[in-house]
């Protein structure tokens, strides 16, 4: 594999252009040319992709896009590039497996064929906004849930009364602050080993990630820290900086990227293969040892729509059948924490990236936009569903994913709100109140008798 | 080609993001027809149009952004022409449009700008990384209606709020429409933080400031 520090130079060597240049003469016109030839279209039949051969198609449309466009750096205004014969050697050479945490809680992940027997990689967490008091109660809280592999830990946007700001000294308190909540919560439910693989996400920069990353605050080698592109296939120096230190610390590196379905990448079709090249930017550029992706579409931020579904599936298949690599995808529902809706919507979801060949990663209830949004219930439920589907195929997944979505769709424009943490569950006892108890009582019973799955209430 | 066929091309051609056939369209015309009539019966017809396809969910940001960057174009063929003859095209409304300080994701922003624009928007980019002074800055200076601010991270989204505090401290606060949006914005954040408004997506942010500058100007 092209080596790092040949990374680097091509990002201060490569060709040069304004980044509007590259949105509309570079990106565009190469996805386009790449949809067209691989003859990649939804046929808007079924919603996980049963067509090896289009999975196939996709991984090479993406391979090509990704030599004519490659990543673009936002500080120098160059564009890395990779021939296709690197791109390939790349995808030969990068790990299939990444191993996290330590002691008893050490575990490995690993790339998962689509249709498969083995058990769909289950992490838990949400590195989304949550208020200081209750940030360590809530890493507890994912850290008992006994099937999770590992979690991620909260954002931390405040420190006391004074809310912090991104490349401020605030920023860098805030970031240690949520390391050290991490670890200790880890602690607390008895399993000091657990990786977190989230880390920093109380930092945008990335001098508050490296500073809060040193190992005396808490993190280890054997963590995971994400390393985000900018929309689409663009970084800076920032993100390779926390990449030169992470990969010199030798650090495990989680390749994350959210494209948006009607931004650049256009339709599902192109949503397919742009979170298809993200995979290969990851292992080139980033350096990832493990890959997250979390694609939404751009009018109703989340991932639960059909379009999104299948771009998901297939480019699922098309990494899981192609890289084999460490993969999981986490995906956003419209309705809030705490509704029947917000279950529905995280089932389809869940469903679709099990049997694609996808890790998976609770469904962010309320688009991830509420501060304190995210329930351990909602945890526990992606755990339990992916150990009661353990070999479900892409075609029963279909089968059921029917019957899910018309509970729900309608209701995407205008999805309910539902409530905070705090509202429906109760951190002293780490268990859901009465209200929440009932509803997600009903709807296990609902799974049960609708479509056969059972799973142990929470 | 006859006029009313010329301005049938100019109008599919911006559709199709065609900037060859748009300028051939033109340049058909351009001696004889009256310039403004040129750009509201030609080429607005397709950037409008567009607008509309984008709104139902039928075309995407590619599309979108083709057409926008083929009406520029075309706009800079005219432009000589409608400034010889002493004309304007007739705004919705002015407004300054950044990403806030620290902050250098611009998707968000830009797919908002580029359908702004295809609903009669004057629309100054201001980039990324904008500091609240600059805000405030290139809003007294373009005259604008509208301050419209993203931000993708939730340890950005704070400076939203200090843009509206500028404002405030320097008395200028009513005297602008204060948008703001990006991933972790909703409406509470808006109204604790004292903005006129917020929506999830670019199509309802454009029909929120379509509303708040017809309050405005009908003094609502």
């Amino acid at each position: 594999m092209v080596n790092f520090i040949d990374v680097l130079d091509r990002a201060a060597t490569g060709p040069m252009m304004m980044q509007k240049e590259f949105d509309v003469k570079v990106f565009i016109p190469a996805l386009r040319k790449v949809l067209k030839k691989y003859d990649i279209k939804w046929d808007k039949k079924d919603v996980v992709n049963t067509d090896d051969t289009l999975a196939d198609r996709v991984f090479e449309a993406a391979v090509e896009f990704y030599a004519e466009c490659g990543t673009y750096i936002t500080d120098t205004e160059r564009i890395i590039k990779f021939t296709k014969s690197e791109i390939l050697e790349a995808v030969e050479d990068a790990p299939k497996e990444t191993y996290f945490g330590e002691g008893p809680d050490r575990c490995v992940m690993r790339g998962r064929l689509p249709d498969s027997d083995e058990l769909a990689y289950c992490h838990v967490g949400s590195g989304t906004n949550t208020t200081e008091e209750i940030a360590l109660r809530l890493v507890e809280a994912y850290a008992r849930i006994s099937k999770a592999k590992t979690i991620s830990i909260p954002i931390i946007n405040t420190l006391g009364h004074i809310r912090t700001a991104a490349g401020a000294p605030t920023e860098i308190f805030a970031g240690i602050r949520a390391m050290q909540y991490g670890r200790e919560g880890c602690r607390r439910a008895g399993r000091p080993g657990l990786g977190i693989i989230d880390h920093v996400s109380s930092c945008a920069s990335g001098v508050s990630s490296i500073a809060a990353s040193a190992p005396q605050f808490g993190a280890r080698t054997s963590d995971g820290w994400l390393v985000a592109p900018f929309a689409e296939l663009k970084t800076d120096y920032s993100s390779l900086n926390q990449t030169a230190y992470l990969t010199a610390w030798g650090a495990n590196i989680g390749q994350e990227a959210g494209p948006l379905l009607g931004g650049y990448a256009g339709g599902a079709d192109g949503l397919a293969v742009v979170n298809t090249a993200y995979s290969l930017h990851g292992i080139l550029v980033i350096r990832a040892t493990y890959h997250l992706i979390y694609p939404i579409h751009m009018t109703y931020v989340c991932s639960s729509v059909p379009e999104v579904l299948w771009a998901t599936s297939l480019s699922t298949q098309a990494i899981a059948r192609n890289m084999r690599v460490p993969y999981y995808t986490l995906l956003y529902a419209a309705a809030g924490a705490a509704t029947k809706m917000y279950f529905y919507e995280a089932l389809a979801c869940l469903l679709m990236l099990i049997a694609s060949g996808s890790g998976i990663e609770d469904v962010h209830p309320g688009k991830a936009k509420i501060t304190n949004g995210c329930t351990p219930v909602d945890m526990d439920f992606t755990c339990q569903l992916g150990h009661a589907c353990k070999g479900l195929t892409r075609k029963e997944a279909n089968k059921l994913i029917d019957k899910i979505i018309p509970k729900y769709i309608d209701q995407i424009p205008n999805p309910p709100h539902g409530e905070t943490l705090t509202e429906c569950y109760d951190l002293d006892y780490f268990k859901p109140k009465p209200h929440f108890e009932k509803l997600y009582t009903e709807f296990v019973n609902e799974v049960k008798n609708e479509f056969g799955l059972e799973l142990i209430k929470y | 080609m006859g006029t009313q066929e010329a301005f049938t091309k100019m109008s599919e051609a911006v559709e199709n993001g065609d900037t060859e056939a748009l300028l051939s369209a033109i340049e058909n015309v351009i001696d004889s027809e009256d310039p403004l009539t040129i750009i509201q019966k030609g080429m607005m017809p397709g950037l409008k149009h567009i607008g509309e396809l984008f709104g139902k969910g039928e075309i995407f940001l590619p599309e979108m952004l083709m057409a926008a960057e083929a009406f520029q174009d075309g706009m800079n063929l005219i432009e000589p022409k409608l400034n010889a003859a002493g004309k304007k095209v007739e705004k919705t409304a002015t407004v300054v449009f950044g990403t806030v300080l620290t902050d250098i994701h611009e998707i968000g922003k830009n797919i908002v700008i580029t359908l702004m624009k295809t609903h009669g928007f004057e629309v100054y980019d201001l980039g990324a990384n904008v500091s609240p002074t600059t805000f405030v800055k290139r809003a007294e200076a373009t005259g604008a209606d509208i301050i419209a601010m993203s931000s993708l991270m939730t340890t950005t989204m704070t400076y939203q709020k200090d843009v509206i505090d500028y404002l405030k401290e320097k008395g200028l606060r009513d005297k602008y429409i204060v948008l703001v949006g990006g991933g972790p914005v909703n409406a509470e954040w808006a109204e604790q933080i004292g903005a006129d408004g917020t929506s999830d997506s670019a199509v309802g942010a454009v029909q929120i400031a379509e509303r708040l500058i017809a309050n405005k100007r009908g003094g609502k």
